[in-house]
């Protein structure tokens, strides 16, 4: 199961400023939705631990990230997987930079995909579950890079 | 009691079955029932992916936790174990089929690692504690996508493409050529359902390293064909395999491929020490890898009819899904040529077969197997094609049923067809349903604007196979013909014991088989004690004992009559010695002292237990030209055929052909789009009818089975091959809730090829899912829609009605006419 998503939004910091942001685990990993907690084994690899809940299955999912393309400022990807209960979840984030006049439009895309039982028996909740939780991580990014 | 043919008639009596005693008061004997000293439990880890490389595995925090015992990866097991026998040639035979993956997982739901426990709750936690680190790859969860081979399932195969044959008879260039009407139909697809059973798969094993033997207690219903496996697979003598079964709850054919999960079982317990290890399968378990239907998509058919609407040739192409692992197959790339021309006459025919390997849920032998698919096309190409040139579907079906003085029938690949009279079966089910008057009705529905359809299904259900068969799939397997054994003795103490190799899942085999010895023996089927299910020591099994293919009545029946007969000659031989007359003025009967032999001269008799004594506890008393007498008699039947020609694909491949024809009526609902059953007729004919209420009951099941798969039924993945469908929550088994009330009737063609007439039945042939697809179409031809599914629900024919997405007839149909 594929769920895709995507925007854009615009703040007034300098594309370097919001790609230094976005490519700081320490600064950008806390803003996940029930985020939990954080190692970082080196500058482009971390493992993120976030509770999720679906109905009655609830658990951490822990979720090794790496960040896979960076062209500053133009563009930052992370990639990721993880597990948790009933499933395994593999997903893409991408960010791309441009200037505007007021500061910096970020274009974001990414796609999560689910495997396991979980699809089975939450499957209709996930996808609106993982939309709103990306909304909640773009809400989180806009009011800290305003 | 008179004469020896007094009583001789049990067979053919509703004789309530032995079983409901203990079975309805919850006394049966399952296997999960069985609890064993220092007993271990298992718990499966299983992959979440569908196709993904196995970067790490860690087992070590689950042994850490107490209770646990040890675990089990596919990797350890690849070092002391053979892969399993593949059935097919090349390329199958290149597939590395282990219990457990190796490297990469090939399915959801596969199974990456074992744990064994004190207890069933340890064993799930520790579970949870392997580690296992996935790097996911390109699924295949289509099966002519598949044949791309853009992403392969087994990189050593080389090829999705794991078995491909033409099946071609007649004339079949000449008869498209002489044509008046070609009907050409692009895609038809059979989707894939599986079967619920009450009760899941159960293996108990111990490995006791005393003897070196493996003891297992278990539901597999084919053990036989399981031990064969096994024993290549581990390294060990058959004879050092003891497999036992007792009360099985339903298996439907799907619990014939457990023998993975049997090898991971002993593997446990060998590494546990010897400590006998269980694992219950859970249902969702069930639902994503114990087994599933196969799935069947058809191709670039094309008919063609004479101007009478009779058809005179099929050629087609026919690509089946056959999951992860081919563990039973390739069998189903010629089980379906059972039934190649179904209940039709056509003559030329070319089908270009081929069967591929997805990233889906291994296929098993599921009720009706390969079969149902076939014939659930062959319906479709009728209804399709009556339709189109506007023949009644009762009508066009009369024009080209197999004729009742046709039989028996030989068909185009060599199969012959015992007995059998369709139209009849059609006369009593239009009858039955009342089909002038629904007519009249459906008239009145469309003037009213509403979808209502009626259909009709018939279907076979092949009974007894010749394993001869399998040679046209891989010339080189050792396998042919049928038997089945059987044992029935007189006990120490007179009781009348009776042992098969069946493995009943609810088909009653311990009354029927009481009901054929009480006839020979001249005695009540309640002195009768039959020993069902199987035990290899008991020594009654041959390579193809167990419970499948629609064939106790036949081959299982066969061996206890000829047990019984051996029994009775023998009898008879010690009566005449002990009443001092010849064995011709012998009778059986029944004395004031329960049953007995009689004189039929001088009134004197001898009841069972002197009998018995004679040769069990009073031998001194036996002369010697009767030391032979054993009175415990094995039989081994052995089905009358010759091995099938593997170049031309021809030869008799089945005994027995029970048949079905079914009515349903459905209405589909304008503003939800739920079909609903209006009205439903099953009619049967599996020859001689050994117990009615069994008989009528397995119609029924078979009934429910096929409306449940029809409507409601379906294993569902999505794009990168998650299991959408793995709980009941939305797989939506059948329930007596959603049945509709089945009118029953049947007939009677007595088979030439069985000793009693008998046909094996069970399986029904899918009947409803033809039935239902016919009267869907029936109801929605006027706007358009032809059925190309065989799974119907609200959704998918709100798709097609509004949606426009599936099933629309001009896209899917072109007709020639040249007349």
């Amino acid at each position: 199961m594929a769920i895709k998503f995507g925007g854009e939004f615009e703040v007034k910091k300098t594309p370097e400023e919001v790609y230094d942001f976005l490519t700081n685990p320490q600064k950008f990993a806390p803003l996940l939705p029930d985020f939990q907690g954080m190692t970082q084994q080196d500058s482009t690899h971390f493992t993120v631990k976030v509770d999720v809940g679906i109905s009655y299955i609830k658990g951490t999912a822990e979720v090794k990230m790496q960040l896979a393309e960076a062209d500053r400022p133009k563009r930052a990807q992370y990639k990721g997987q993880g597990s948790v209960a009933g499933g395994n979840v593999s997903l893409t984030a991408g960010f791309d930079l441009s200037p505007v006049d007021s500061g910096t439009k970020v274009a974001w895309q990414g796609e999560a995909t689910v495997f396991g039982r979980l699809t089975s028996v939450a499957g209709g909740l996930l996808e609106p579950l993982g939309k709103k939780n990306v909304k909640k991580l773009i809400d989180g990014l806009q009011a800290a890079l305003q | 009691m008179g004469s020896e043919d007094h009583n001789k008639n049990w067979v053919g009596k509703p004789l309530p079955r032995k079983e409901e005693n203990r079975l309805l008061r919850g006394r049966g004997k399952f296997a999960d029932d069985i609890k064993l000293r220092d007993l271990l439990y298992l718990r499966f880890v299983r992959s979440p992916y569908a196709h993904a490389k196995m970067v790490s595995l860690d087992t070590s925090a689950a042994e850490a936790l107490p209770g646990v015992v040890c675990a089990l990866t596919g990797a350890e097991i690849a070092l002391q174990t053979q892969p399993f026998i593949e059935i097919g040639p090349e390329p199958f035979a290149k597939i590395k089929d282990y219990p457990m993956a190796v490297s990469k997982v090939r399915y959801q739901g596969e199974p990456v690692a074992a744990v064994a426990a004190e207890s069933a709750a340890i064993a799930d936690d520790a579970a949870e504690l392997v580690q296992v680190e996935y790097e996911s790859l390109d699924p295949v969860v289509d099966a002519e996508q598949a044949l791309e081979d853009k992403s392969l399932l087994h990189d050593e195969a080389g090829t999705n493409r794991v078995w491909n044959g033409v099946f071609e008879y007649g004339d079949v260039e000449k008869a498209f050529k002489d044509a008046a009407y070609v009907v050409n139909i692009d895609r038809l697809h059979f989707h894939r359902f599986s079967s619920t059973p009450l009760e899941n798969n159960v293996v108990i094993a111990e490995w006791d390293p005393k003897d070196e033997r493996i003891y297992y207690s278990c539901n597999n219903s084919f053990p036989s064909f399981a031990i064969q496996f096994l024993a290549a697979h581990l390294n060990v003598h058959i004879d050092r395999i003891r497999v036992e079964t007792s009360d099985i709850g339903g298996s439907f054919g799907i619990k014939i491929t457990s023998y993975p999960q049997m090898a991971v079982c002993a593997l446990a317990s060998k590494k546990a020490g010897g400590r006998p290890v269980k694992w219950v399968e859970t249902r969702s378990e069930h639902m994503t890898s114990s087994a599933h239907g196969n799935e069947r998509t058809f191709r670039d058919t094309q008919v063609a009819l004479d101007k009478d609407g009779v058809i005179t040739a099929i050629a087609s192409r026919h690509i089946d899904d056959c999951g992860a692992y081919p563990r039973y197959e390739p069998l189903g790339c010629v089980i379906w040529s059972q039934v190649f021309p179904g209940v039709y006459r056509f003559k030329n025919a070319r089908i270009d077969f081929i069967q591929a390997v997805t990233n889906k849920c291994p296929v098993g032998p599921n009720r009706g197997y390969s079969r149902m698919q076939h014939l659930w096309f062959l319906e479709r190409v009728v209804d399709i094609c009556a339709h189109e040139l506007g023949i009644p579907s009762d009508e066009m079906r009369l024009r080209n049923y197999i004729r009742t003085e046709e039989f028996p029938y030989t068909t185009p690949n060599g199969c012959v067809y015992d007995s059998g009279n369709y139209p009849k079966m059609l006369d009593i089910a239009k009858r039955l349903i009342g089909w002038d008057e629904w007519k009249r009705k459906q008239i009145e529905a469309r003037k009213q604007g509403r979808l209502m359809g009626i259909g009709i299904g018939t279907t076979l259900d092949s009974g007894t196979n010749n394993f001869g068969q399998s040679q046209i799939v891989n010339p080189g397997l050792p396998y042919s013909g049928n038997s089945q054994g059987a044992n029935c003795k007189l006990d120490i103490y007179g009781e009348v014991v009776v042992a098969v190799g069946s493995c009943p899942q609810g088909q009653g085999h311990e009354t029927t088989a009481a009901q054929v010895v009480a006839d020979v023996l001249n005695i009540h089927p309640d002195l009768v004690t039959v020993r069902t299910g199987f035990d290899t020591e008991r020594n009654v099994h041959t390579g193809f004992s167990g419970t499948y293919a629609s064939q106790f009545a036949v081959s299982g029946l066969s061996a206890v009559h000829g047990a019984a007969q051996k029994l009775k000659t023998e009898m008879k031989q010690l009566g005449a010695f002990a009443l001092r007359v010849k064995e011709d003025e012998i009778e059986f009967g029944m004395g004031a002292q329960g049953p007995e032999l009689r004189a039929k001269n001088n009134g004197k008799c001898i009841n069972y237990w002197g009998l018995a004594n004679l040769v069990n506890a009073n031998s001194a008393a036996l002369p010697p030209e009767l030391y032979d007498v054993t009175l415990n008699c094995r039989y081994i039947w052995r089905a009358p055929f010759k091995v099938p020609d593997k170049q031309k694909k021809y030869g008799n491949l089945t005994l027995t052909y029970a048949s079905q024809l079914h009515i349903a009526v459905v209405e589909v609902d304008r503003e939800t789009f739920i079909p609903r059953i209006l009205d439903y007729v099953a009619v049967d004919d599996c020859g001689t009818v050994i117990n009615p209420a069994i008989v009528e009951g397995q119609v029924y099941g078979a009934t429910a089975h096929g409306i449940g798969a029809a409507l409601m039924e379906n294993c569902v993945y999505d794009a990168v091959g998650n299991m959408l469908t793995s709980t009941f929550s939305d797989y939506t088994p059948i329930t007596a809730v959603n049945m509709p009330i089945v009118k029953y009737g049947h007939i009677e063609t007595p088979s030439p090829h069985s000793y009693s007439g008998a046909k094996g039945m069970g399986e029904g042939g899918a009947a409803p899912i033809h039935t239902i697809s016919a009267a869907l179409q029936d109801a929605l031809f006027d706007n358009g829609i032809v059925i190309e599914d065989s799974f119907n629900n609200a959704d998918s024919l709100f798709r097609a009605l509004v949606g426009k997405e599936t099933s629309q007839a001009e896209t899917l149909v072109k007709v020639e006419r040249r007349v």
